[in-house]
């Protein structure tokens, strides 16, 4: 979730701060989002020091605005997804519970558009896919932010188990960067472990 | 210029009126001479380099033609040729124009436009502020308060790119320099009023258009179970806040410059011109989380009766707020209607499945992906309606 802090950077002009990231390093499960979300990364990556939101975590390879990969741990109904950029006069739309996957993609535009002050973001193909084991789904979406006008492209997966929402998005600049490490990205969703009840076949 | 953030008003506002700089109306082809002010176009115009090729930019040429058109007749051929006109898809309130004759206008804006008319006001006032160079006028002041290099570093970026996309706290120095007094804004509303006669629209569209806006903002209020500012900071109307004392001059005034002839307020032509970008308007309109402004605005639209599109609309809007049984009703008598989107099936089905019925949720899922065979939510809503793909 780049947007508040890219957004700080390019408009109160202060530079991300020098050590804002941490070493994730490939070959052991880590936990991620404060939840109970584990992640097993085949290669390194970066974690953004500070958290996008209250259960929410930000990893990179190359920084931030080139490739991000973003972990939503078991957002809870009620709760936004990330921080308020503006709860006064912006407030960010809440996951409810009972909300099925197109109400969540839903959710996720809102809030881009909301927290990022851009019209142009599209949702592309939506589909049904396991997550973690579970029933879930992934989505695809393009946006650009005002007073950026980097074309950026992204992908999430994800799904609502024990009412709580469980995803990872990531997203990157359509030129080279999506496309480059998508594949990253993917292998880091198909080592998502969550808790929650097992899938039952109905 | 209308902008809609926060705080940084109060800056100004509550400075009195800068009496001190006397500064002469512009009228076409007026360059700057002193150092203040063609440092100030400098700036203006590398925004307007930028803004040339942003993807913010709508550039629908019919739409383009339309609001130009509006704004000549209102201000006359040789005034308007040398202005350059931005729309932005930004669905916030908002409208400015710059001291090189740059106009930016956000869709926000032409959304809550009912007339022809109401949109002149506005370019009117705008207009004013031009020709009387408030923006060199907001610039000095400010420059009394601090320092020139603090104000060139904010400048670059503090033009449009600010339009929604900021924070209060971001803001702070940057909306203050294209902030007006209220003196300003006093003397914007009366220049608007006399063109509006001139040009043969109804003068009276110009207080309406703030009414709207004061009424937008209790709604908005209410529905987030808040106190309305429209008299206190004017809210995110801010920089122009339409209090009431605004609103009885501008009614004085325009009484003071009745029509010669019939009242054209040129809403069937501005209906005409918006048609084809409405939908997508209202839908950047119904993502802002905001239910009171929102379902404000969209009865707004529906004055004339509500169309299946608006009703579509409203059924989203309900349906992210919450509240299902309302969003049914809404799509359900979309769906009614002859020209109803195929969107309306899939809200329809959507909550009715939030809601327990199995049924009738994967009937009208199995309708909209009939209705809708390439849609890009396809193999979501199709194992949701329950078909093998």
């Amino acid at each position: 979730m780049r947007k508040v802090a890219m957004l700080a950077a390019a408009l109160a002009l202060v530079a991300a701060p020098a050590g804002a990231y941490k070493l994730v390093a490939h070959g052991a499960r880590v936990a991620v989002a404060k939840s109970e979300m584990t992640i097993d990364p085949p290669i390194d990556w970066n974690r953004q020091q500070s958290r996008p939101g209250r259960n929410a975590e930000a990893w990179t390879l190359d920084g931030i605005p080139l490739n991000e990969v973003t972990f939503y741990g078991g957002i809870e109904g009620g709760k936004a997804l990330f921080k308020e950029v503006d709860k006064k006069n912006k407030p960010l739309p809440v996951f409810k519970s009972t909300m099925l996957t197109p109400d969540v993609v839903q959710l996720f535009e809102a809030s881009y558009r909301i927290a990022g002050g851009s019209s142009l973001f599209e949702v592309g193909a939506v589909e049904p896919a396991e997550f973690a084991g579970h029933k879930g789904f992934r989505f695809r979406y393009a946006f650009t932010l005002e007073g950026e006008e980097v074309k950026r492209l992204g992908e999430g997966a994800g799904a609502v188990v024990g009412g709580k929402l469980w995803l990872i998005t990531y997203e990157a600049p359509a030129i080279h960067y999506f496309d480059h490490n998508l594949a990253d990205y993917r292998a880091l969703v198909a080592s998502a472990r969550i808790p929650g009840p097992q899938v039952t076949v109905e | 210029m209308i902008r809609a953030f926060g705080a940084a008003l109060a800056l100004l506002a509550a400075a009195p009126a800068p009496a001190a700089d006397q500064v002469t109306p512009i009228g076409a082809g007026w360059q700057p001479t002193d150092k203040d002010e063609r440092g100030l176009w400098l700036e203006v115009d590398e925004l307007e380099r930028k803004l040339r090729t942003s993807a913010f930019v709508m550039r629908d040429p019919a739409l383009n033609a339309y609001v130009r058109g509006v704004f000549c007749r209102l201000v006359g051929e040789a005034a308007c040729a040398p202005v350059r006109i931005y729309i932005l898809r930004t669905p916030v309130f908002n409208a400015g124009m710059y001291p090189t004759g740059m106009m930016v206008i956000n869709s926000g804006l032409l959304l809550r436009m009912r007339s022809e008319a109401q949109l002149a006001a506005i370019l009117g006032h705008e207009y004013t502020h031009y020709t009387n160079r408030h923006v060199i006028q907001g610039f000095r002041d400010l420059k009394r308060k601090t320092s020139v290099m603090t104000w060139l570093a904010l400048v670059p970026v503090g033009g449009y790119a600010v339009a929604a996309a900021l924070t209060v706290a971001q803001l702070g120095m940057i909306a203050s320099v294209f902030t007006f007094s209220r003196g300003m804004e006093t003397e914007a509303d009366a220049g608007s009023v006399p063109l509006m006669q001139k040009a043969g629209y109804d003068p009276a569209a110009a207080w309406r258009v703030w009414e709207q806006l004061r009424a937008e903002q209790d709604a908005t209020a209410a529905a987030r179970q808040r106190k309305s500012r429209k008299d206190a900071d004017g809210g995110m109307f801010n920089t122009h806040p339409p209090t009431a004392e605004r609103l009885a001059a501008l009614k004085e005034l325009a009484a003071k410059h009745p029509l010669g002839g019939p009242a054209d307020d040129g809403a069937v032509r501005y209906a005409a011109a918006l048609r084809p970008w409405w939908p997508a308007l209202v839908d950047d309109q119904v993502k802002l989380n905001d239910f009171g402004a929102t379902d404000f605005v969209l009865g707004k639209l529906a004055e004339d009766g509500w169309t299946p599109d608006l009703l579509y609309a409203r059924g989203e809007l309900y349906r992210s707020h919450g509240d299902l049984a309302q969003a049914a009703g809404f799509y359900r008598q979309a769906t009614e209607a002859p020209g109803a989107p195929p969107e309306a099936w899939r809200g329809l089905g959507i909550v009715a499945l939030r809601s327990g019925d199995e049924d009738g949720g994967r009937a009208a899922l199995g309708t909209y992906l009939k209705l809708k065979p390439d849609a890009a939510d396809r193999s979501m809503i199709a194992m949701m309606a329950g078909e093998t793909n």
